[in-house]
Order: C-alpha cells, then sequence, then structure tokens
C-alpha cells in the first residue's frame, strides 16, 4: 500500500504531502515514545502516534519513516506543519484512536 | 531585586544583539553558549559597606575609574551605587550621607551559573552599563560589563582560530591523501526542545547530499540524534560535532555537566534520570546511550560527577561516499 493509500484508510487529512504521499508503506510502527523508533531499522515505516510535537518529526526524518500519523485527532501545533515542510515529510492527521488505527491498516492490507 | 531600576541604562542599540540575528558565525553562538557569567565577569571586586558615605563611594569611583560600587557587607549583596545616585546626592546635597540610604536596590541581577547567551540577552533588554553577578547562595561573587565580555570573547576567539587552525592543517593532510573530510559543530543547549534533533537531521542531508550508503547514513544518524537529545536532556548544555575521513564517521558530544555518577549504569537497558516532562516529549527511556553503542563500531564514554561527558561514537564506513 502507498502512504496515499493508508491515509484514505485512516481517514486521515493529510497537512503536508512530503516526499512519502507515493511511497510504499511496508511496515507500521504505532508509538510515542521516540527512543523505541529510533531502534527499529524499517526504511519504509510508517509512524502512528499520539504524540504531537516537533520532535516525532525529526524521528521519522533520522529513520527514514514514509511519513507521520498523529492519531486520536490530536490538534497539531503550527511548528509541526513547517517542520514537516522542511523535511519534506509526510505529515497526517487521523480521529482513529492508535489501536483502531493498527486494526484499519493491517485489515487492509489482510481483507478477510 | 528584579525589577529594573536606576541601574544607569546606556544608549538602546536596535541591532539585533549576538546570537539573534541568525546570522551569526557558529563559533560565536557555540561560545556564548558555552562561557559562563563567572567566566567572564569581575570578580576581583571593589566594595562598600551600607555606612560608607556618597562622597566616600565617589572618591573610590574615581581611584578606581569604575562607573558603580556595589554595597555589601560578608558576601551578602544589598545594592549599588551607580554615577547617576553619585549625581543626584550631588543635586540633593546629601553626598555626605550614607551609601545605604541612597544606593540603588531595584536592581536586576544575574547568577554565576548562567550561560553568558543570557548576559547578553540581559545587557540588550535592560539597557544597563553592569550587572551584579550572584551565586547560587545569593552572595556577591563579581559584577559584569560590556568590556568584561568583549574581553573574555576576544580570548576565546583567538584560542578557537588557533583550534581551527590546526584543524585546516590536518585537513590539508586528509584531502593530499584523497579522503572526503567533512567537520561540523553544533551548540546545544539544555531543555531547548524547539531546536533539539535540527543537527542530527542536518547531519543526515548532507550526508544523503553526498550519497553514503543508505544503512550508513541511518547509524550515523542514529547516534548524533540520540546524542543531541542526550545533550539537551541530561547535560547543561554542549557541542554535537561530527567529521568524516579516512574511511570512517565520528561523532562527538560533549559538555560541561553534570556528569554522570555511575557510567556502567547510564549505559544500561531502561536506566534513566530523565524526569515526567521529559518522558511525555517520548524521550528519557534510558535507551539513548544503548542504542547509540547499538548503531556505532566503536563507543567510548568519559565522564565524572561533578564535571563533564564526552561520548564518541566511531561508525565504519565501507566504500565512503558515492
Amino acid at each position: 500500500m502507498t502512504m496515499s493509500e493508508v491515509a484514505e484508510v485512516l481517514q486521515a487529512e493529510v497537512l503536508v504531502k512530503g516526499d512519502g504521499l507515493l511511497r510504499r508503506v511496508g511496515h507500521v510502527m504505532a508509538s510515542d515514545l521516540m527512543s523505541d523508533v529510533l531502534l527499529v531499522d524499517e526504511e519504509d515505516m510508517l509512524l502512528l502516534t499520539s504524540l504531537a510535537s516537533d520532535q516525532v518529526l525529526r524521528t521519522a526524518q533520522i529513520v527514514g519513516a514514509v511519513g507521520v500519523v498523529v492519531v486520536n485527532g490530536k490538534p497539531l501545533p503550527s511548528s509541526m506543519v513547517n517542520v514537516a515542510n522542511d523535511l519534506h515529510m509526510t505529515l497526517a492527521t487521523s480521529r482513529l484512536s492508535k489501536y483502531d488505527a493498527c486494526v484499519a491498516v493491517h485489515a487492509a492490507r489482510h481483507p478477510l | 531585586m528584579s525589577a529594573p531600576g536606576s541601574q544607569s541604562p546606556v544608549a538602546p542599540d536596535e541591532r539585533p544583539g549576538l546570537g539573534e540575528s541568525g546570522n551569526d558565525p557558529l563559533v560565536l553562538l557555540e561560545l556564548i553558549q558555552r562561557l559562563k557569567v563567572r567566566d567572564v565577569m569581575t570578580a576581583d571586586l571593589v566594595t562598600l559597606p551600607r555606612d560608607a558615605s556618597m562622597r566616600q563611594a565617589q572618591e573610590l569611583m574615581r581611584q578606581k575609574k569604575i562607573s558603580g560600587v556595589p554595597v555589601e557587607e560578608k558576601g551578602r549583596f544589598f545594592g549599588l551605587v551607580s554615577i547617576d545616585d553619585i549625581i543626584r546626592a550631588l543635586v540633593a546635597g546629601t553626598i555626605h550621607e550614607s551609601c545605604g540610604r541612597h544606593m540603588t536596590t531595584k536592581l536586576v541581577v544575574l547568577e554565576d551559573d548562567m550561560p553568558l547567551s543570557f548576559a547578553l540577552r540581559y545587557f540588550d533588554r535592560y539597557h544597563y552599563g553592569r550587572f551584579p553577578v550572584l551565586n547560587r547562595d545569593r552572595r556577591l561573587v563579581g559584577i559584569i560589563c560590556q568590556r568584561d565580555i568583549n574581553r573574555a570573547l576576544l580570548v576565546e576567539l583567538t584560542r578557537e582560530l588557533q583550534r581551527l587552525e590546526s584543524v585546516s592543517v590536518q585537513r590539508g593532510g586528509e584531502g593530499a591523501a584523497g579522503s572526503l573530510y567533512l567537520l561540523r559543530e553544533f551548540p546545544i543547549c539544555k531543555y531547548d526542545f524547539e531546536n533539539a534533533g535540527k543537527a542530527a537531521n542536518q547531519i543526515k542531508q548532507v550526508l544523503q547530499e553526498k550519497k553514503f550508503a543508505t544503512k550508513v547514513i541511518r547509524r550515523i544518524a542514529v547516534a548524533a540524534y540520540e546524542l543531541e537529545i542526550n545533550l539537551c536532556v541530561h547535560s547543561d548544555g554542549g557541542v554535537l560535532s561530527w567529521q568524516v575521513s579516512s574511511g570512517r564517521a565520528e561523532v562527538i558530544a560533549r559538555d560541561a555537566g553534570p556528569g554522570i555518577e555511575d557510567v556502567e549504569w547510564a549505559c544500561r537497558d531502561g536506566t534513566s534520570t530523565a524526569n515526567e516532562w521529559i518522558r511525555s516529549l517520548g524521550f528519557g527511556a534510558g535507551m539513548g546511550l544503548v542504542n547509540v553503542r547499538r548503531v556505532s563500531d566503536e563507543f567510548e564514554i568519559t565522564s565524572k560527577k561533578g564535571s563533564g561527558t564526552t561520548v564518541k561514537a566511531v561508525i565504519y564506513i565501507e566504500g565512503g561516499a558515492a
């Protein structure tokens, strides 16, 4: 699935298209702990998080993530959009919870 | 003593202060973060007790060619007699009365362990010619004026220039050997989460432009990011530096405090001294140094409680840049 298709599954609003919208999402990581994100070695990873901070985007850039989706409909600080633009990082928000977002992506990749 | 009073303001300068324009040389920004007020201030003070007369203060200022005299007794700071205070006393005919009665007591003060950048902001904000400096016990330990800052910066810049010249010589050697040589330093401030991670992001972008292998870029970037966040979260501020030469990348984080009591403990999984606020930002899980070691081919850490910490991560670059 591409990042664009995942955003549709998550009913997400894409705030910054960045470089990732057409990239393939091979792995999804759901975490609010950036230290854990830095331990993952997958290059085609999508980060689902309920943490709305600039450091989420900086961490995502370091690990080469496809994009970041902030879940739970959390309001984002305006600085996040600026940082995402600077880093060319795809940034979206979804009203789904982290758990429901994981289930939705899994169901879309492995339909019953 | 926090509200500005008659502390002899100087004419305001509308130009941006050092470190505020975004265009200042990196070496200057690093210097004003690294130097503390105590490194720059005049510690050899000329003071008067409260019962000294304003005439004595005037005479002392004339003899020592200074524009203000702190009033203190046994280290306890009471106020400052400035030229303005002397003029007012002369006009009012109170020059024979005590300093304790006519000194300025509403003062803006600095603390000795503040970074020099903080002092510069105060000079810009309040337009005073000098600031008394207190230590953590609120004892008067010095006074700082812009002349002190100019002198300290000149000395430090000369040292930095000598260091850069020696680096330049090394660089020439590397170039002759045909190796790529990159070197950059980033000052990192304590709890500056607005900028934390920027240095590592820039390092990654440079490595991508130079077309290093993806896995190598990732390892260098992760090491730099973890060390940058560590400087921001755990140190009093420091410098992140990196260089690539002769088939290896070195990322070095060094700070001047507060130091680690038990280095072995700090390098274990899940051990951290981070507070709840840091954890709420997604860090402080105690994985930072562990992760730096994981991505490094060589890892060194030296630290001493009460002084600084230096962490060096080396990543071997097979094949170098494309």
